[in-house]
């Protein structure tokens, strides 16, 4: 009995920066965010208690609301699986210890280091359907290019696309790091039951990087949920509002049209949302991640 | 006796130094500080205005802040939660949307106990600077626009060179008779609707009269005759092509020597005067004219304008300063020199400036942006929804322009959102209106 | 033995390949700030001569030695703030059992879901309370205080895969809870550490937002913001603009480098077996 309590104490000493942080930093924004989605606050003027009329107004007046969550769940459930799949493709490759493996490493990581609004305008270019790069390389295939960001039908595959380029390299960092955790001594056992590189990564790698990978089905959706900077730099959220993403939306609200109120209904919305598939994606977890460590017991 | 001279000439040079030194940051101390937030975007870091007022007077000196465009309306809000905003701002984004915010101070008093001529502004940017009667702003820098036509480009399609489209229905007879195709591309337009900054069925609806919302300023009216034709105008260009094949042809337009007007491939433009820079800078050969913005057959031609502004934040320090400063900024010979030394022309707000000889004098073509600036109308339409407003218009636009919806159902689909927002906001404004007070200048 | 060296030639070709496809476009940013301004659009790539003006116009237009200066100081305290905290804060979390610990870290994860557009203000309200606007103290304090949600579950995620043995014998013989988080763990977690590390140094070197919410003063200015302020007028100055960029990349690049001597085999090199 002593000792839990004495594990206890411990335990929130080394959580105590976060613990510290939150109360100080997190708590009270959390708070008024809550209290603001109830009222009519422009940030600048007093805020006017309503109850709940932004929801109410959300769920049920708002059309633009519905077309927001459709265009961010097509946006998620489509990105996230190819982010994380191809940037653990480039982890794998890289993770070899061949000659210039450094250096590749290195080119792969530079496009997520590029900053948004270079980045924007380095995609605009990319995908100008004239000239671009994009069009000009299928062309040379004998294929014919889309309009891409002026189509309603391309403009979210688009911005997926950029996404994933611009994304890979950053996450291909956190699954070389968990890929190196990976005891040689295993593979090593693999081998010698004369097993190939698919029984290797089957059996060895992916078990052991699974928390890490559990870790990013997550983040990824968390993420994806909240994409903002590459419609708000190339679209503005259209051509027909195809690119209407939901915190573009909030964004449109809480900035432009200076209603925080509204706004932070919305953003209480997405987190239910954001909460929902995070529970799900914890009790399914379950069943394929791995945990050699023991803080489960 | 040589060295001796050496010292002497050394230690007064060193002591000049330490006056030099000293002398400016001492005079600077007394001087009274008004800080000016502008947003960076002109050539120049900090406009010419600033340091000539800093020279011209002694008891004020402004130190003058470049933020950023992106982000800039999040910089000024966040300033002035903090209670401790600049002094003056410079902003685009229209006076009503930040006064009915009660985020200026108002200036009323100042205006009429400093006997301001506000006759000196074009009438459609002074209205601007009000909201609900209360004067918040002055206008301090604005873009002019007019119709730009390709000589050239005329010729060629067999049209008389020197005589660029007056009403609407010229322009669609002329876009028909400029339009070429290439390999079933189409790689020649005469002129394009949605290409630009100004909306062009706004235009037309101005100048048919057209009033987008009622005297009391609670209801807002889209679904009106005038915007309607001005949509089907626009909707009748694509009756020569597709919207994919226009998009496709625009893919291929850009920046600086790739805009489609300067690459000449759309031979009318509508844009403001600093275009006649980039012109000149990109393509200085290009055979063009400017002309009146085009009107219907039986109504005057109208723009849309809106315009850079000074304002005093509320909860600023140095009011009285601020005001000498923006005063300073809007007088005539200011305005004119400004205009006259900038790499960009920008326009002036002052009407005296902007039909001053000295101005005209710039470039053949600036008495006709003056004209067309004494009819103009102000683009904020419905300040405490502007931008809902702006962002309804567009999407009744593209879906008008796409065959997705009829003019007259996209409209209506857009004024009954805005009305929606409208009305929140009204009733938020009646709640803060009876608890909450302005800042007057000399509170 | 022959087999292994085909299987790398075919490793070094498909590296090469997936390369070309990040590095092309890169490589328009690099060109395009080598090129004279009127040049910019045109559709040549390369213009006929070599243009170094934008990297020398650049010092003319933002104070940039200053911005680097600030930039590197927030950057450097983030970066030890972040990887101190979110460790400790992540190894109370992965290794250590504790009553509440399951409740608080699902709070960590939480706190990522609702978007900072509407948190910001209230989170501005506290810093001009607390009287720190203005100072490098909202931009970088924050960062020793955990150093936010997503690099804790980093680090959880990643000491939940030490070897749960290797913690209890450590126990038993006696370390104190302190000792086997310095002494064991981390130095086992260096490839994450240096994950976290990175990942912040990027972050922060990139933010707009935070250093233009919250400085003022001109002379208080990033990097970040000048790039801001020469992307965010009307009309840019796109060579300039991509030359300021590539020399913000620069010092990215060389760390990620040199970095990398971390992302080695954790387990193996430090001979420990379970």
């Amino acid at each position: 009995m002593k000792r839990a309590v004495k594990n206890t104490l411990r335990g929130y000493l080394f959580a105590s920066p976060w613990i510290a942080g939150f109360v100080v930093l997190g708590l009270y924004p959390v708070v008024m965010s809550l209290y603001y989605s109830l009222c009519q606050y422009d940030v600048l003027r007093i805020p006017q208690f309503v109850g709940l009329r932004n929801y109410r107004e959300l769920l049920f007046q708002d059309h633009y609301f519905y077309t927001a969550v459709w265009n961010t769940l097509f946006y998620t459930f489509i990105r996230s699986p190819l982010v994380i799949a191809g940037s653990l493709i480039l982890a794998l490759i890289v993770s070899k210890a061949v000659r210039g493996v450094k250096f590749f490493r290195t080119i792969y990581f530079i496009p997520s280091i590029i900053s948004g609004v270079i980045l924007s305008v380095l995609w605009l270019w990319l995908l100008n359907p004239e000239y671009g790069f994009i069009n000009s390389a299928l062309q040379f295939f004998g294929l014919p290019g889309p309009l891409w960001l002026i189509d309603p039908h391309w403009s979210k595959p688009a911005i997926i696309l950029m996404s994933v380029w611009s994304l890979g390299g950053g996450r291909m960092l956190v699954f070389l790091a968990a890929i190196q955790n990976v005891p040689a001594h295993y593979y090593e056992a693999v081998e010698m039951d004369g097993g190939g590189w698919w029984a290797k990564f089957r059996n060895v790698t992916l078990p052991f990087i699974s928390p890490v990978l559990f870790l990013w089905f997550i983040l990824e959706v968390i993420f994806s949920l909240q994409v903002f900077v590459e419609a708000y730099v190339m679209t503005k959220g259209g051509p027909l509002n195809s690119t209407l993403f939901y915190n573009l939306y909030l964004y449109n609200k809480a900035f432009d049209d200076f209603d925080m109120g509204y706004a932070s209904a919305l953003a209480w919305l997405l987190f239910i949302i954001a909460g929902i598939i995070t529970f799900i994606q914890f009790r399914v977890s379950n069943k394929w991640v791995y945990y050699s460590g023991g803080a489960e017991k | 006796m040589r060295s001796k001279l050496n010292k002497t000439v050394i230690g007064l040079i060193f002591g000049l130094l330490v006056v030099y030194l000293f002398l400016p940051s001492q005079k600077a101390r007394e001087r009274q500080v008004v800080r000016y937030w502008f947003v960076a975007g002109v050539k120049e870091d900090i406009p010419p205005c600033v340091p000539w007022f800093n020279a011209a007077q002694e008891s004020i000196h402004v130190e003058g802040i470049a933020i950023p465009w992106n982000e800039h309306e999040k910089k000024v809000l966040t300033a002035i939660l903090s209670g401790d905003p600049p002094d003056v701002v410079n902003l685009v984004t229209p006076v009503p949307k930040w006064a009915a915010r009660k985020a200026l101070v108002r200036l009323d008093s100042i205006l009429v106990q400093d006997r301001l001529d506000t006759a000196q502004f074009f009438p459609s940017l002074w209205q601007e600077m009000k909201y609900r009667g209360h004067t918040y702003a002055l206008p301090a820098y604005t873009g002019a626009f007019a119709l730009f036509y390709n000589k050239r480009m005329l010729r060629e399609a067999g049209l008389n060179p020197d005589q660029p489209p007056a009403t609407w229905e010229d322009v669609h007879a002329y876009a028909r008779k400029l339009l070429r195709r290439e390999n079933g591309k189409i790689s020649r337009m005469g002129f394009i609707p949605q290409y630009g900054n100004i909306e062009t069925p706004l235009i037309i609806a101005f100048e048919r009269g057209m009033q987008f919302v009622s005297e009391r300023g609670d209801r807002v009216t889209l679904q009106s005759q005038p915007l309607i034709e001005a949509l089907r105008w626009e909707r009748d260009f694509f009756d020569l092509y597709s919207v994919d094949e226009v998009s496709a042809f625009m893919g291929g337009f850009g920046y600086g020597n790739q805009h489609g007007f300067i690459a000449e491939k759309v031979a009318l433009f509508i844009n403001d005067n600093s275009f006649i820079d980039q012109i000149e800078k990109y393509n200085p050969g290009l055979e063009y004219g400017v002309a009146m913005i085009p009107s219907p057959d039986d109504a005057p031609s109208v723009s849309a304008a809106g315009s850079w502004w000074l304002a005093i934040p509320r909860g600023a320090k140095n009011k009285r300063a601020a005001w000498t400063f923006m005063k300073y900024v809007v007088s005539h010979p200011v305005q004119l020199r400004e205009a006259m030394s900038r790499e960009e022309t920008l326009f002036p707000v002052n009407r005296r400036a902007a039909h001053d000889p000295a101005f005209l004098a710039l470039h053949p073509f600036m008495h006709i942006f003056s004209e067309q600036m004494e009819q103009t109308r102000s683009k904020s339409v419905t300040p405490l929804v502007h931008d809902i407003f702006w962002r309804e218009f567009s999407l009744a636009r593209e879906r008008s322009l796409r065959g997705v919806m009829t003019p007259q159902r996209a409209l209506a689909e857009a004024e009954r959102s805005i009305q929606f927002s409208l009305q929140r906001a009204l009733e938020y404004d009646h709640y803060v209106n009876a608890r909450m007070k302005t800042e007057d200048f000399f509170d | 033995m022959r087999r292994n060296r085909r299987d790398n030639y075919l490793i070094m070709g498909l590296m090469t390949l997936i390369a070309l496809f990040f590095l092309l476009p890169f490589m328009w940013i690099v060109l395009t700030s080598l090129k004279p301004e009127a040049e910019v659009f045109s559709r040549a790539l390369l213009s006929v001569t070599l243009h170094l003006d934008n990297y020398i116009k650049l010092f003319d237009k933002i104070p940039f030695l200053l911005y680097l200066r600030n930039s590197v100081f927030i950057t450097l305290l983030s970066v030890i703030g972040v990887t101190l905290s979110s460790s400790l804060v992540g190894y109370a979390f992965g290794c250590m059992s504790w009553r509440g610990r399951d409740f608080l870290f699902y709070c960590v994860i939480a706190t990522m879901m609702l978007p900072m557009q509407v948190t910001m203000i209230p989170v501005f309200v506290i810093f001009k309370e607390l009287g720190w606007l203005n100072s490098f103290k909202p931009l970088t304090v924050p960062m020793f205080l955990g150093g936010g949600a997503f690099n804790i579950f980093l680090m959880r995620q990643f000491f939940m895969t030490v070897p749960s043995t290797l913690l209890d014998a450590a126990r038993i013989d006696g370390c104190s809870e302190w000792s086997i988080y310095w002494k064991i763990v981390l130095p086992l977690a260096k490839p994450a550490l240096a994950t976290v590390a990175i990942l912040t140094f990027m972050f922060t070197w990139n933010d707009f937002l935070g250093p233009l919410i919250y400085l003022s003063d001109k002379a208080k200015g990033t990097l970040a913001l000048g790039l801001g302020q020469l992307a965010g007028q009307q009309q840019p100055e796109w060579a300039i603009l991509m030359a300021a960029s590539v020399l913000m990349m620069l010092p990215v690049i060389v760390l990620f480098f040199l970095f990398q001597k971390y992302f080695i085999q954790g387990f193996t090199m430090s001979g420990i077996k379970e």
